[in-house]
């Protein structure tokens, strides 16, 4: 039997804290006389109502969580905040359908950052920080994940991840509660620098805040419907572009650097093959631009390092409608955005580090053919990975396919072109935010798409956050047996 | 070192054979009175042959045993010379093809994928029709043959699986593998002459019924009109190809146990069964989306998508509808159909059923093992347990099967293609389907306009996705020539 309790307790919590953090926009749609900040404060009332009394209701002074209940709870957790971060739009002055606050929240709460709301620029702070701030908990939230619970259930190869300690059950959770409150804090540190120097690259205070909030989280909300193309500023691209790539990297390995061990920065393997993806996809798309003729050397080089490294990281910002570098741009583009950044950060993809094992694997098997009697094992980061990591790193690639397979057929079923489809789930699925195409791409909007699509979508970006294998196992009849 | 002397004995042997096969559209092409056209088959097949002699007699003699190394660039040479030899006759005829157009046309009928640069075909001589469906037919087998005896061998992405019981006997393997492959050769005659006189009693003519016929058994799909399969209006035809194409992807050797008294194997064979069920499911859910979306009558939409999702699904080509224009769903799913493939041991392409099954019981097993971590679970495949090295050399296949197809969509659009036919293009390639999707390279429309570059990426792509990708690649690794 699965005990809910426990699950349910959590969840509590989370709406809890959810419902604190809704204050914040409350006080500033507040400040700036904006008649929302009604409906924050009565969210904020509901949701802590429901917390409160889940957390009253599934009191017990002993938890004991195993395996099953870990997942349950992750799936349910990201499901409900999602819907308490839908509430308060849902009843703005925006006035969205029911179904657009949800696919809302969900890009916000997931970092994907695709959004169904048109006229940004003219909508109330509140709303906007709000946005930004479902970004920032979910960045937050997802690490503490990777670090925390996925390397326990195993998930898609992330036992590769278990700390060295965690093994023994009593002493990992203070060492893992410790690593995770430092990231945390490296992780609103890198927020707090990004802030100012987007503040002084000539944001205003206020969208240097959200704007950071959006960026380090990887999701690409923005303040505007023009994205980072509306302020017409290199300085911010750049800022915006480093901290987007810093926030697309472990976050442990930020720690371990603060800690006096800086070396292990670079010679991190997941580091080294993101770091050179990138360069290489910039060279090559700068090459692409610069002698088809579209671009002078700096604009291509401005305009292409920050679209790869928003795509690759898993963002979403935009600053050009890049499909308008042709055919090879968008097949590019459309491969580097299930790609992903790197493991342990707050980008969604496939990540670096599966695609590391991937090869490795690949490599192994083929001098196994050539020499069938040779011992070739491939190696991760130095050490050998285990025939089950490697396994389960492949079964979650084919997972991704089939995924990727299922929801493009079930967006072309709701309508949508075949383009739209394609990288609207790709998007979806890498938590990304922009697809391709007239409608979803850079220069669209995902409000024209039918309800349906929408949900298919939502269901796509929470797929991605869980790694797939979280949200699948529930589906198993083993799962609830027993 | 690899020790070429063998190598190039077998691939005299090889252009020996073709030159013979060169003959017959020459003499056909003598007899209907297309005398230029006769001239060139007989003049490339002088030259092939004096080739193919010159190899034998040069490298003659001595023990001929592969070894693996030489197994592996045999198989990649052999397909390579088979289709620069073959496109000869093609760059010299009447339609007057350039080297990339005639290499890629030969490369689509060795690899029995059905991308054609020829526009007219149906005022073409027959001489270079029945070449085409030569061509198919012979790669068909060669693929059977192949997947039969030697990738096994070569434990090449998982299909060690399929290794014959006595393989593993070393020299006394190889009369029995003889045995069994002059069965199955048997079988694969037996069936194109059965659906060659189905066609010709459906209303083809005999000409015309041959050629199909080998273009069907062959997953192939070459026709003799541009219009494929849509130029004979008749439902007759369609339903003999649909149930000819399904055959010609199911397990030879099951063909063979069937004869030899074991029928039920073939009915209790778990790729069978999966390949059915996907092949079911897509044309029933097709027939639905056409019906009820397209708003076509359901029995127009039952025979559109019936024929046209079996020849996706098995790699063969043909087509009788501009499945381009069925809207956003259909053609999703006839790009991810493309890629899935027929089963192993049939002449048909892409990642291929057991593949699919073997990574869903893994799959599958572990999910339960993430459910209950002690728990002890086996991913089965035909009742058997499947080792732990193929179920990594299967997944291994698929990833590589991803990067092969993610490098051959870039490498396409670089050439200024569209994305569309670029991702299409590639997969069409990659898994020997034949006709990609989009207005350039669609059902209706003709590889003839592609850049040259363009070509050479498809045809290459043809080759590997041929040979397993495996067998190709591995001769890109340095420690293949080293030591």
């Amino acid at each position: 039997m699965i005990h809910f309790r426990p699950v349910f307790f959590v969840i509590g919590i989370l709406l809890t804290t959810l419902a604190v953090v809704m204050i914040l926009p409350a006080l500033v749609d507040g400040a700036a006389g904006n008649p929302d900040w009604t409906v924050f404060a009565a969210s904020a009332a509901l949701s802590l109502f429901i917390g409160v009394s889940l957390i009253i209701g599934n009191w017990a002074p002993h938890f004991n969580m195993d395996v099953r209940e870990a997942f349950l709870l992750t799936t349910l957790a990201w499901l409900v905040a999602a819907g308490a971060g839908a509430l308060p739009m849902a009843f703005s002055g925006l006035h969205l359908s029911f179904t657009d606050a949800y696919f809302e929240a969900m890009a916000g709460i997931t970092t994907t950052g695709s959004t169904v709301i048109v006229g940004l620029d003219a909508a109330p702070p509140g709303i906007l920080l709000w946005r930004a701030l479902l970004q920032l908990l979910g960045g937050a939230g997802f690490m503490v994940m990777a670090i925390a619970v996925l390397p326990f259930l195993r998930v898609g190869g992330m036992q590769l991840f278990r700390m060295e300690s965690s093994d023994r059950s009593e002493k990992a959770l203070p060492r893992v509660a410790e690593v995770a409150s430092g990231i945390t804090v490296i992780y609103l540190a890198l927020v707090a620098i990004d802030a100012t120097a987007l503040w002084i690259a000539g944001m205003s205070g206020f969208e240097a805040v959200c704007h950071a909030m959006t960026t380090l989280a990887t999701g690409g909300f923005s303040t505007t419907d023009q994205s980072i193309g509306h302020f017409h500023s290199a300085a911010i691209e750049g800022i915006t572009t480093v901290f987007m790539l810093l926030g697309g990297m472990p976050f442990v390995l930020y720690l371990q650097a603060v800690q006096g061990k800086p070396r292990q920065f670079f010679r991190n393997s997941q580091i080294r093959g993101f770091l050179g993806l990138y360069a290489a996809a910039v060279g090559t798309l700068v090459l692409w631009q610069w002698l088809s003729g579209g671009e002078s050397l700096a604009q291509a080089l401005r305009d292409v390092s920050f679209s790869v490294a928003s795509i690759m990281t898993t963002t979403g910002f935009t600053t050009v409608d890049y499909q308008t570098w042709g055919g090879f741009a968008v097949v590019t583009i459309l491969f580097l955005t299930v790609v992903g950044a790197c493991t342990g950060s707050t980008a969604g993809g496939i990540k670096i580090y599966r695609l590391e094992v991937l090869y490795s694997t690949a490599k192994a098997q083929f001098h196994r053919i050539v020499q069938p009697h040779g011992l070739f094992v491939p190696h991760y980061g130095g050490k050998p990975i285990p025939d089950q990591v490697a396994s389960s790193v492949m079964g979650f690639f084919f997972l991704f396919a089939l995924t990727f397979a299922t929801l493009s057929l079930a967006l072309g079923a709701s309508g949508l072109d075949f383009l739209t489809s394609l990288s609207g789930v790709a998007t979806a699925m890498a938590n990304v935010g922009p697809g391709l195409g007239a409608i979803i791409g850079p220069s669209g909007n995902f409000a024209g798409l039918p309800d349906s699509a929408k949900w298919f979508l939502s269901l796509g970006m929470l797929l991605g956050r869980l790694e797939l294998y979280g949200v699948f196992v529930l589906l198993w009849p083993e799962f609830w047996r027993g | 070192m690899i020790q070429l002397r063998p190598i190039v004995f077998a691939i005299g042997v090889l252009l020996s054979a073709l030159a013979l096969l060169m003959a017959i559209p020459a003499v056909v092409d003598w007899l209907s009175g297309y005398g230029r056209d006769a001239s060139t088959f007989a003049v490339c097949a002088g030259f092939t042959m004096f080739v193919g002699v010159s190899s034998v007699l040069a490298t003659g003699g001595g023990d001929s045993e592969f070894d693996i190394r030489q197994s592996f660039l045999f198989a990649g040479l052999a397909w390579l010379a088979a289709a620069a030899f073959s496109a000869l006759p093609l760059a010299f005829c009447n339609l007057r093809l350039s080297t990339a157009d005639a290499f890629f046309e030969a490369m689509a009928g060795v690899t029995a994928t059905a991308a054609t640069v020829i526009t007219g075909l149906d005022s073409a001589a027959p001489g270079i029709l029945l070449w085409r469906a030569l061509l198919q037919w012979f790669g068909g087998i060669g693929m059977i043959a192949m997947a039969i005896a030697v990738l096994p061998i070569l434990q090449v992405g998982g299909m060690q699986l399929f290794r014959l019981e006595a393989a593993k006997a070393g020299r006394r393997a190889l009369p029995r593998a003889a045995q069994i492959l002059s069965g199955v050769a048997l079988i694969y005659f037996v069936l194109t002459t059965v659906c060659a006189t189905a066609l010709w009693a459906a209303g083809m003519t005999g000409f015309e019924a041959v050629l199909h016929a080998m273009a069907t058994v062959s997953t192939g799909g070459f026709s003799t009109s541009d219009q494929s399969i849509a130029h004979f209006r008749s439902a007759g035809v369609e339903i003999i190809l649909i149930v000819f194409m399904i055959l010609s992807s199911l397990p030879f050797l099951l063909y063979l146990q069937a004869m030899r008294g074991s029928p039920r194997r073939l009915f209790a064979d778990g790729q069978v069964h999966w390949f059915i069920g996907i092949v079911a499911w897509a044309v029933a859910v097709m027939t639905y989306w056409l019906w009820r979306e397209c708003g076509e009558p359901f029995i127009t939409a039952l025979r559109e998508s019936a024929f046209n999702v079996v020849s996706v699904v098995t790699g063969t080509g043909f087509t009788t509808a501009n499945y381009d224009s069925w809207g956003g769903a259909a053609v999703a799913g006839l790009l991810f159909l493309m890629v899935v493939g027929g089963c192993a041991g049939s002449a048909s392409g892409g990642i291929k059923v057991f593949r699919f099954q073997v990574i869903y019981e893994t799959a599958n097993a572990q999910i339960k093992r993430l459910i209950q971590p002690s728990g002890l679970f086996v991913p089965q495949f035909n009742d058997r347990p499947i080792p732990d090295a193929v179920a990594t050399a299967v997944m291994g296949f698929f990833f590589l099967f991803a990067v092969s197809f993610a490098m051959l969509a870039l490498g396409l659009s670089l050439t200024g293609l569209d994305p569309l036919t670029s991702l299409s293009g590639a997969a069409s390639a990659l898994a020997n389907v034949g006709p990609g999707l989009g207005r350039v390279i669609g059902p209706s429309g003709s590889f003839a306009q592609l850049p040259d570059t363009a070509k050479w990426f498809l045809s290459f792509g043809m080759l590997v996705g041929r040979l397993d990708l495996y067998t190709v690649l591995v001769l890109f690794l340095p420690a293949f020539w080293r030591g």
